[in-house]
């Protein structure tokens, strides 16, 4: 079997034991950063679009029966998120969407879109502003991923230089 | 029809990945009260909090969890006394003094430790390191000697998985201590409140929030939050009372789970009531 398809579910596990355990020291006002979606992202940029959108239903899915969250919420935001990133993979885009900070604009819009479905499956409230809430609930969270995912940018090349 | 197959999947191959996998997301979400989901549910995170758990304590160098767990107890056996009697004393003043009532509840309190949290603006869910085990069921109040932190969802044999009261889904009966006035608490994504207050209740800004015997999840009262502000609806008959939890859930580590549940007999018999032709 080939590597690339075995190791998402390698990464998977220290990325949920970071999220779970480590990601909760540094949220702000119950922001947090989603590491599981830069993971996806990742993938999603490096395989191909039918790879990030497999890759995100099945960490959605795993992550929904850890965290004890609604089991589908996370899949199918995950599943769609995946599919949005996979938009900026190819040969040629490759190099271009997964090295330089354009990165983290792939990763914002996916992190939008995972949190806007996200959102949707647990907060429909009628009484609720919806451009408030999409603000609160999706951008917020989408922006603080997206500065979190400039360590997978600048990592390598700080290891590169050194 | 094989190579017209063969066409679409070659053009369209992404798109058909996708409603596949999210039709197979949205029979899940139906899916959720089926017992072998909760089965399977179960069992992933009673394996994965195990793991956890040892990976958390690594990085919760603060907690001093031996020498601390006794005075934890103490404080929330405290807690509960000092809730009690301040539900009590209230009771006796109304009634008067002619009311006797026998101080026969003991609150059986068990410690556990957060092992894992999941963190979102609506679905907060923690991780506790406590389960059947040591007898623990979904619908038993997890509190801290602050006071409550949430409800338990759901059991593996030695982790609990608890709803936050910062979680969406988690609604409760709650009253205003000084004048025993009930409303349903919620979280509302960015703050919890007490929807749909008639006007005409009298709210003051500071007001003590315990949870409500009438609740038929928590029937003894916890202290829940103080009110922070009084927001008018647009209605102009309503309000809107902002509450602010006595325990915050981002910074709570040790807590305790009340081995007490709604009563199910009573339920049955108001449930029969209601639905009776």
């Amino acid at each position: 079997m080939k590597l690339k398809y075995v190791l998402p579910l390698f990464v998977f596990i220290p990325v949920v034991l970071i999220q779970l355990t480590v990601i909760p020291f540094v949220a702000i006002q119950e922001v947090v950063p989603n590491l599981i979606l830069i993971a996806v992202v990742y993938f999603s940029i490096s395989n191909g679009q039918i790879f990030g959108t497999i890759t995100g239903a099945s960490y959605g899915l795993l992550f929904d029966l850890i965290s004890g969250n609604l089991v589908g919420s996370h899949m199918l935001s995950k599943t769609v998120a995946g599919f949005v990133a996979g938009y900026f993979s190819g040969e040629t885009r490759r190099e271009k969407y997964l090295y330089t900070y354009s990165f983290t604009l792939v990763v914002l819009l996916s992190a939008l879109a995972d949190a806007m479905i996200f959102s949707f499956f647990s907060v429909i409230d009628f009484n609720t502003n919806f451009l408030m809430a999409l603000f609160n609930h999706a951008l917020l969270p989408s922006i603080y991923t997206s500065i979190v995912s400039i360590l997978v940018v600048v990592i390598p090349y700080k290891r590169a230089f050194d | 029809m094989f190579k017209l197959l063969s066409n679409v999947w070659n053009q369209f191959k992404e798109y058909v990945v996708l409603v596949i996998l999210v039709i197979l997301s949205l029979s899940l979400l139906t899916q959720n009260n089926n017992p072998q989901v909760q089965k399977v549910r179960a069992v992933a995170f009673g394996s994965f909090a195990t793991i956890t758990s040892v990976f958390y304590d690594l990085f919760n160098i603060t907690q001093l969890k031996n020498e601390n767990s006794a005075l934890r107890q103490v404080n929330a056996e405290l807690m509960m006394q000092l809730s009690m009697l301040r539900e009590q004393g209230i009771l006796n003043r109304e009634l008067k003094g002619m009311l006797e009532l026998k101080d026969t509840i003991s609150f059986p309190l068990i410690p556990a430790t957060i092992v894992s949290k999941s963190l979102s603006i609506t679905q907060n869910t923690v991780t506790i390191n406590k389960g059947i085990r040591e007898g623990i069921k979904p619908g038993m109040p997890v509190l801290s000697y602050r006071g409550l932190v949430g409800i338990i969802q759901s059991c593996s044999e030695n982790f609990s998985i608890a709803r936050t009261i910062k979680n969406v889904d988690l609604k409760l009966t709650v009253k205003n201590e000084k004048n025993r006035l009930n409303g349903i608490m919620k979280w509302d994504g960015e703050k919890l409140v007490i929807v749909d207050v008639p006007r005409t209740f009298d709210f003051d800004l500071g007001d003590r929030i315990i949870t409500s015997e009438i609740s038929s999840i928590i029937p003894v009262p916890i202290p829940v939050g103080i009110v922070s502000n009084i927001e008018e609806e647009k209605t102009g008959i309503l309000n809107l009372i902002h509450i602010k939890p006595f325990e915050e859930v981002l910074s709570v580590e040790n807590v305790f789970i009340l081995m007490m549940l709604g009563n199910v007999e009573k339920n049955n018999l108001e449930l029969n009531f209601y639905n009776r032709k």
